[in-house]
């Protein structure tokens, strides 16, 4: 049973982080962005670059690989996707291209086998009796400040106002002199550096290869349709939902089963209540 | 209707080199090119006529074409029936699919659509190796029946599944039902209050094209002889969408110029083996930048013009 909440509130934890970042920018930009996936391959690959290959501790690595991912999605946003944004259908196409293109370079340069990403800690730790790896538990903290240092940034700073004004009526905010494609290239570097923290820390227990990026975008999918798209406070309980739901399914039934869950999660959803259970809602 | 003679006669034309080339070199390789440009050729062209007329992209065809090919497998190896059932099974399996994945998602605006049928094919590739006791995993499902055992005649068969789905499609395209499908594309409010049931007719186009992809599935099972989860990979759908876009959307026979094209580049590019799907994804992206009504169909359309001169 304390099995179940522990790891639950694990997988729950990276699935927040990835699904955050990917409602954010949906929220604020109305950017699909399915490249998503992407930027948690390239931190778990930079990670696994700037330890075993470069010697740096992975300490220096974090803050490197996050800030460098977090400029290659500012690099994307501003050269491919800010001239398609006039057609959803095309953001999403050209999204998908470069998530294809990135799995591609990885798998050119790295080959297709697993690679191994050091992890923080350790130490296994014993709490009521259940082993759990020390890296979990990080995982779990890191995810916490994480996300609540994203929330605080946006309700406490003048640049989170402003994204929190484009997300509530992009024309007005222009209006007042926001000038919302700076703020669009902000978004999509927290967004695309959320999501590569998230790859660094579950990259330790997670297969890192050229293709792990498409799991996360059906997760991160699955979680925004079941909240709704486009709010964070929505994104939060849905990860905890599909999380929970997914250690479930594994204890209860058998770990098979568990990919099954975000798909029907999805299609159940879209029948019973299309908007998800917070609507459409600002981005906070 | 000059203008349709020239249809007439490209169409006629292209199928005669395309049916004559292997006689004229005589080799298995340019046969099993043709062959797997065929049935791209029907992928591509099933895919156009769902996502090109109502504009609502399908990121996930591979989902039907590997249930599909999986269908055809599991029929001629498990149940060792007739190679010949595999056609109709796989049709109606993917057809199966196409509503459960549509009736949800193509009630609703947005990219819900585009995004569940991504989602729902990653997952069933991932079913396959998870369930590898019933899939063979990896591996795949190996030793099935050729359809045909001729080379040569099985090309002409795909050929010719390849002709007569493109003739009804274009058909379809060019009747009312194709109209109102584009008018889907257009606008979707407008067309529901003229009183269309608009989710009727996007169902129903996706179960038309999942229905010819599910066939190529099934023709692709019969040609290579074994199935892979790799079917099932997005690189699949990705390769299908760029051959259309490369073709020009909507138009639908644009789409098998795509199709050939992008097979016969593929081959040129076999000494770059992996490099292949990075210039997929980069044709795409150069192809949405600077082309955007693609290449093929566009090129016919100012051909046809200046033969029937000038008139448009």
């Amino acid at each position: 049973m304390l099995e179940i909440v522990i790891f639950g509130a694990v997988t729950s934890a990276i699935y927040a982080m990835l699904a955050v970042g990917f409602t954010l920018i949906f929220g604020v930009a109305r950017i699909l962005n399915l490249a998503h996936g992407s930027f948690y391959a390239l931190g778990a690959y930079g990670a696994y670059v700037l330890t075993s290959i470069a010697g740096l501790p992975l300490v220096v690595a974090t803050p490197l690989v996050v800030l460098g991912v977090a400029l290659f999605g500012m690099g994307v946003e501003r050269v491919l996707i800010r001239p398609m944004r006039k057609s959803q259908l095309a953001v999403l196409m050209i999204s998908l291209a470069v998530a294809l293109v990135v799995e591609q370079a990885l798998f050119l340069i790295f080959g297709s086998e697993y690679r191994n990403v050091p992890s923080f800690v350790d130490t296994k730790l014993n709490i009521g009796g259940v082993d759990v790896a020390g890296q979990r538990l990080l995982t779990l903290v890191v995810a916490v400040a994480a996300i609540g240092a994203l929330y605080a940034f946006i309700q406490r700073t003048r640049l989170g106002s402003a994204i929190l004004a484009i997300s509530q009526d992009p024309e007005a905010a222009q209006y007042m002199g926001i000038p919302s494609d700076r703020i669009f290239g902000v978004v999509m570097a927290l967004s695309a550096g959320l999501a590569a923290l998230a790859g660094i820390m579950a990259g330790p227990f997670l297969s890192v290869q050229p293709s792990m990026h498409l799991l996360p975008i059906v997760k991160a999918f699955a979680i925004v349709v079941v909240g709704g798209l486009g709010s964070i406070p929505g994104s939060i309980v849905a990860a905890l939902m599909l999380g929970y739901a997914e250690t479930l399914v594994a204890y209860g039934i058998s770990t098979s089963w568990t990919e099954i869950v975000s798909v029907a999660a999805t299609l159940l959803m879209l029948v019973l209540r299309p908007a998800g259970f917070f609507g459409k809602r600002a981005a906070f | 209707m000059q203008l349709k003679n020239i249809d007439r006669g490209g169409a006629v034309l292209a199928i005669a080199v395309l049916a004559i080339l292997p006689l004229v070199f005589d080799s298995r390789y340019l046969i099993g090119v043709l062959t797997v440009a065929a049935i791209y050729g029907i992928w591509s062209v099933s895919w156009d006529f769902m996502s090109g007329l109502t504009g609502r992209e399908n990121f996930g065809h591979s989902l039907f074409i590997g249930v599909g090919a999986y269908t055809a497998g599991f029929l001629n190896t498990v149940w060792s029936m007739n190679a010949w059932w595999s056609l109709p099974a796989s049709v109606v399996m993917a057809v199966v699919f196409a509503l459960i994945m549509g009736i949800p998602t193509l009630r609703l605006k947005g990219p819900y659509f585009a995004l569940a049928m991504l989602s729902g094919a990653v997952i069933m590739q991932r079913l396959m190796l998870i369930f590898w006791e019933y899939t063979g995993g990896e591996e795949g499902i190996n030793g099935i029946e050729p359809l045909i055992r001729s080379p040569l005649h099985f090309y002409w068969f795909v050929l010719a599944v390849l002709v007569v789905t493109t003739v009804v499609l274009v058909a379809l395209a060019r009747s009312r039902w194709g109209l109102i499908l584009k008018a889907i594309r257009g606008d979707e409010a407008t067309c529901q209050s003229a009183g269309l049931n608009v989710t009727f007719y996007k169902i129903a186009s996706l179960v038309i094209s999942a229905g010819v992809a599910g066939m190529g599935g099934a023709l692709y099972a019969h040609y290579q002889l074994q199935v892979s989860p790799q079917l099932f990979a997005v690189v699949t759908s990705i390769t299908i969408i760029t051959m259309v876009y490369v073709g020009g959307m909507a138009s639908i026979y644009g789409a098998i110029g795509g199709a050939l094209l992008l097979t016969l580049m593929t081959e040129l590019l076999r000494n770059f083996g992996e490099w292949r799907l990075m210039v997929y994804s980069v044709a795409l992206i150069l192809i949405l930048f600077y082309l955007p009504q693609g290449l093929v169909a566009p090129t016919w359309e100012r051909l046809r013009r200046s033969l029937s001169g000038g008139r448009s």
